[in-house]
């Protein structure tokens, strides 16, 4: 293998784990855990309950810190991530649990994440023209433009959820990673987060989602991985690893 | 997830640095004046007790509902107060007569109410059934009043305390000795699995009889009138805690999204009965009626006052009717059951709002008596509430909030280091060196010393 | 014609109803109408001079309440500090620019700088800064009860340092003589003028919140409240703005007691026991969190208060206070019962 190729492999992979282990007491929730994401696909994760899904979510935006293994992100190789790190290395995240700021209005939940990061400039910094137009269109797009000045809290379940999409959209990174997008959310509103997935896909993003809905998981992903007990049980192309006969007894046959 | 309270590493190096340079100090200057540590060691027991039996209340409150209750130090000194309420003829400045018909028919009529909910709460559902419910309610609105009356005499003539009391110690003895006997009867007795009828009259009948005895005893005895104000204050304060959870709390709770909902209306109970303290008993500082153990005793080179040694045995035992309630009576079982989880008890049927308001019921009676202990050790003014439950909170927050072992640790400990801290520094400082400890160990031990879980 | 008579007898039997849904959906509105026409008929009915008096301690409180609410109602920090911070402005002010003629008391000596005021003031807000900046990093760790219990530990500290400090604070005796302020050679000894001053720090203390909470800064403190962590995976480090509010709002608060400082003439620890710091809570949530109109409303209303409650017949003058608290207790129940994010409030607790 030469250098090139070696070099035009590694940079196929827009982020790679390296014997990532996460511990609650004595149970590994993420055990040794080594993936690697390919650029600008779109790349679901599936697995039992408890499988470590969610943690591995929270591994990567720093919302838990690692106990051990390395994460590389581009030129990057990083022993630990701080969660107020994570837009700077590219990534972005929704919550299983939907997590908005629930009491500010539905605007502000999204301008909130476009203006300026440093607390002293931010001090001289109001919502400008563009953060303007921006959040307009992306709340035309989850359908929430009539809402906009309503409280968060005020939000159906599903709203709730849109609007999470809708503030991931806000922001602008390399990596988006949804952990449970669909759950729980009426039809239309699954063609909307499908849309948006797509959208940002065109866009030469990089999507992880977590879904156990194995439809939109045929349906949507370009590359599957598969997790059991924390550890990796398979990876591919959808369509094979999901007729992998592993998978099939670990996971669909439960 | 607790990213917060895990420390990094240099934090973890400058909290042992820290606590070597600590112990390093305190050996030192053990070594230098053994006598003088010994003494702070006693004197800061004696404090501990006190902060120790607020911490075991705040902490059985605490770790049941999971909010602050700071009604809890106006508990503490409604607790003093009301000694010195019914006692004040018999205390140093005797210029002073308290009695408050309007506040006594408050009082009575809390009483009296409190009564009513809890005679309905335990025996109405089984009554109705026998009975008509008119008659029932008729029944226990009669028995309430009965009480809230008896309070009102209770309030209103304290000189006559250890006559007018002897119906409640006889009520009391028998209520406990009843118990006892009920529990090991059941439990020793030969060939019976279930307990019968039979065990359970006879435990009350020797109960009364024990009661009736004690009580005309003490009606003889006009020296017991202190002491029974003891138990009045107490019984008192935990009335008024019940009441209030019962009758305010409990409407909070069903609609408040935080825990600092309830932590301000605490605070807006605790502002209110301290500014009618003020309003009833001046903003003056008043002594407690003398107790006994005014004795000096000298143990080396350190000399006290027999009343530490009562107080630190107040806490101990106090500590050791705790556990036995929490980890060894079908209540204590109920009471986890519902720490760990409200609503998942409330589905099983227990009927959480009752027991909670025992809960509340016992705390409030554990800081009361802390008040009263401080009262007769030092003195009463309207502020220790306050300063006390800062204590008691500071106390159960340090051994680690919700834990047993960890509110009669923090306690103590917090009293010695109190002690310790001002060694070398006046004593005026102690309030600010104790908090500064308490800042600078919270930054570093965030759950405490025995973390709960 | 008929139909018309109906329907208004009609309306006017639902009136009480009427009223009464108004009331619970204007209360914003009606809280703030009878708060102003009491302070209109007070002033009216007590003349210049008190209404004087009235709006400037109205002015200190209405710094502090602000300032307070920054932490409180928009970064959802409930400290119950706040009062060391008006103390250490108040006496840094005091030791500052007091100039005693003569010891009140023989054999205790204390530096005298007799600084003008304008000169004290900037020290007095940058001190604040800085303790806060102190404090603000020690607290950083702590948060919903356990920041509570200790910002209770922050206000004791301070009381202590005061108290006992004697040989800058002159302890219980407290600081007299704290002179007036002096702008270009003119003293501001005229009770008006001093209002004038006051109001015009209020102004600029007001300005400053408004400008931050509608700042992208104020946007994020608001989200910071909200949920922290969600937060920080967005890329803010939300300890830095917690702190900077922290500091900001210090400093105000420093303003405030430098001010009091100077219309007093003379501080001792008496006005700042924990006691003030809980009734300035009590002030901030009753008037409304995350609210600035909501804060000038709540300290309108405390000041008011006082003087009601003066009006009580048979009431021993000695009681004003404790019947004010004792009616702030209970608003603060009824609110968490009824409204708990205040009378003006955009923020519940």
């Amino acid at each position: 293998m030469t250098t090139s190729e070696r070099h035009s492999i590694e940079s196929s992979f827009v982020l790679q784990t390296l014997d990532i282990e996460k511990h609650f007491g004595g149970v590994s929730a993420v055990d040794r855990l080594s993936i690697s994401i390919p650029r600008g696909l779109i790349t679901a994760i599936i697995g039992p309950n408890g499988s470590g899904k969610s943690t591995l979510i929270n591994l990567l935006s720093g919302t838990l810190p690692l106990d051990g293994g390395m994460v590389v992100v581009g030129p990057k190789r990083l022993r630990a991530i701080r969660p107020y790190d994570s837009p700077n290395i590219g990534l972005t995240r929704t919550f299983q649990d939907v997590r908005l700021f629930e009491q500010i209005s539905v605007l502000d939940n999204l301008y909130v994440v476009m203006t300026e990061r440093s607390s002293l400039l931010s001090l001289f910094q109001r919502a400008r023209k563009e953060h303007r137009e921006r959040a307009e269109r992306i709340l035309h797009v989850v359908g929430l433009w009539e809402k906009r000045n309503d409280l968060a809290e005020e939000l159906s379940y599903g709203q709730r959820k849109l609007l999470e999409v809708g503030r991931l959209m806000a922001m602008n990174t390399q990596i988006y990673l949804f952990d449970e997008p669909f759950a729980g959310l009426a039809l239309h509103m699954i063609e909307v987060v499908k849309g948006v997935i797509r959208e940002l896909q065109e866009y030469d993003r990089t999507i992880i989602f977590v879904s156990h809905n194995m439809g939109i998981v045929r349906e949507l992903s370009d590359y599957l991985i598969v997790m059991d007990s924390g550890r990796l049980l398979a990876r591919g192309q959808p369509d094979r690893v999901l007729n992998d006969p592993a998978v099939i007894e670990a996971y669909l046959g439960n | 997830m607790d990213i917060l309270s895990r420390p990094g590493r240099p934090t973890l190096i400058l909290a042992i640095a820290l606590t070597l340079a600590a112990i390093a100090y305190i050996s030192w200057k053990v070594t230098e004046s053994p006598d003088q540590a010994l003494q702070f060691t006693i004197n800061g027991l004696n404090v501990g007790a006190v902060y120790a039996l607020l911490a075991l209340g705040f902490t059985l409150v605490y770790s049941t509902v999971w909010f602050f209750d700071l009604y809890y130090g106006a508990a503490a000194a409604i607790g003093a107060y009301a000694v010195f309420y019914l006692r004040a003829g018999q205390a140093t400045d005797t210029a002073y007569d308290p009695a408050n018909i309007g506040l006594n028919i408050a009082l009575g009529l809390v009483v009296a109410g409190v009564v009513a909910w809890a005679l309905h709460t335990a025996f109405f559902e089984r009554l109705r059934e026998r009975y008509a419910a008119l008659l029932v309610r008729a029944a226990y609105l009669l028995v309430a009043v009965v009480a809230g009356g008896y309070t009102m005499i209770l309030l209103q003539y304290p000189d006559n305390l250890h006559q007018t009391a002897a119906p409640l110690i006889a009520l009391i003895s028998a209520a406990v000795i009843g118990t006892v006997l009920y529990w090991t009867l059941s439990r020793f007795a030969p060939g019976s699995a279930t307990p019968s009828q039979w065990v359970a009259i006879l435990s009350v009948a020797a109960g009364l009889v024990v009661g009736a005895v004690a009580a005309i005893a003490l009606a003889q005895a006009p020296e017991s009138r202190l002491y029974i104000s003891w138990l009045v204050s107490c019984l008192l304060a935990g009335v008024v805690s019940l009441a209030l959870y019962r009758g305010l709390y409990a409407f909070i709770l069903i609609r408040a999204r935080s825990t600092l909902i309830m932590l301000v209306a605490t605070l807006g109970v605790l502002l209110t009965i301290t500014a009618i303290l003020v309003m009833t008993f001046s903003n003056t500082t008043h002594p407690l009626p003398a107790s006994f153990g005014n004795n000096l005793l000298t143990l080396g080179g350190a000399t006290f006052k027999a009343f530490a040694l009562f107080a630190i045995g107040c806490a101990i035992v106090g500590f050791i009717l705790l556990w036995l309630l929490i980890h060894k009576s079908p209540l204590g079982k109920i009471i986890r059951a519902i720490g760990d989880d409200e609503q998942v008890a409330r589905i099983v049927g227990i009927n959480t709002t009752a027991i909670v308001a025992i809960v509340f019921f016992i705390g409030a009676m554990y800081a009361a008596f802390a008040g009263i202990l401080t009262g007769q050790d030092i003195a009463i003014q309207p502020r220790m509430g306050l300063e006390l439950l800062l204590k008691g909170w500071i106390a159960s927050v340090v051994g680690g909030i919700g834990n047993l072992y960890g509110a009669i640790l923090g306690g103590f400990l917090l009293g010695v280091v109190e002690q310790f801290g001002i060694w070398d520094i006046p004593g005026e400082w102690q309030d600010g060196v104790a908090l500064v400890l308490l800042i600078l160990f919270l930054s570093f031990w965030p759950r405490g010393i025995i973390p709960r879980r | 014609m008929q139909i018309r008579q109906l329907e208004i007898s009609q309306n006017f039997s639902r009136l009480p109803q009427t009223l009464l849904f108004s009331l619970r959906n204007h209360l914003e509105i009606w809280a703030t109408v009878i708060v102003i026409l009491a302070a209109a008929t007070f002033m009216l009915s007590r003349g210049t001079g008190f209404s004087i008096t009235l709006v400037t301690v109205f002015a200190i409180w209405a710094m502090l309440a602000v300032s307070l609410n920054l932490v409180l109602g928009y970064t959802g920090l409930l400290s119950v500090g706040h009062v060391g911070f008006y103390g250490i402005g108040a006496y840094t002010a005091a030791v500052l620019t007091a100039n005693p003629r003569q010891e009140l008391l023989e054999g205790e000596i204390i530096q005298i700088f007799a600084w003008p005021f304008f000169a004290a003031l900037p020290v007095a807000v940058l001190l604040c800064g800085v303790v806060a900046l102190i404090v603000g990093v020690a607290f950083s760790r702590f948060r919903d009860d356990v920041y509570v219990l200790v910002s209770f530990g922050f206000a004791i500290i301070a009381y202590n340092v005061f108290v006992n400090w004697q040989w800058v604070t002159r302890g219980p005796f407290g600081i007299h003589q704290i002179p007036k302020p002096v702008i270009f050679g003119y003293t501001i000894n005229d009770d008006l003028e001093f209002l004038l001053l006051t109001l015009a720090f209020l102004a600029i203390i007001v300005g400053i919140s408004w400008l931050i909470v509608t700042s992208s800064f104020g946007r994020v403190l608001k989200a910071v409240r909200e949920d922290e962590d969600a937060i920080e995976v967005f890329g803010y480090r939300s300890s830095r703005y917690k702190l900077a509010i922290w500091v900001i709002s210090a400093m105000m608060a420093g303003l405030a007691g430098a001010m009091l400082a100077t219309y007093t003439s003379f501080v001792d620890p008496n006005s700042f026991i924990l006691l003030e710091s809980i009734l300035l809570v009590a002030i901030v949530i009753l008037g409304g969190l995350a609210s600035i109109w909501g804060s000038l409303l709540g300290a309108l209303a405390f000041v008011l208060l006082e003087e009601g409650v003066r009006f009580v017949p048979f009431l021993p003058p000695e009681h004003v206070g404790q019947v004010r608290q004792i009616i702030l207790g209970t608003l603060l129940v009824l609110l968490m019962l009824f409204r708990p994010q205040g009378v003006a409030g955009r923020f519940k607790l």
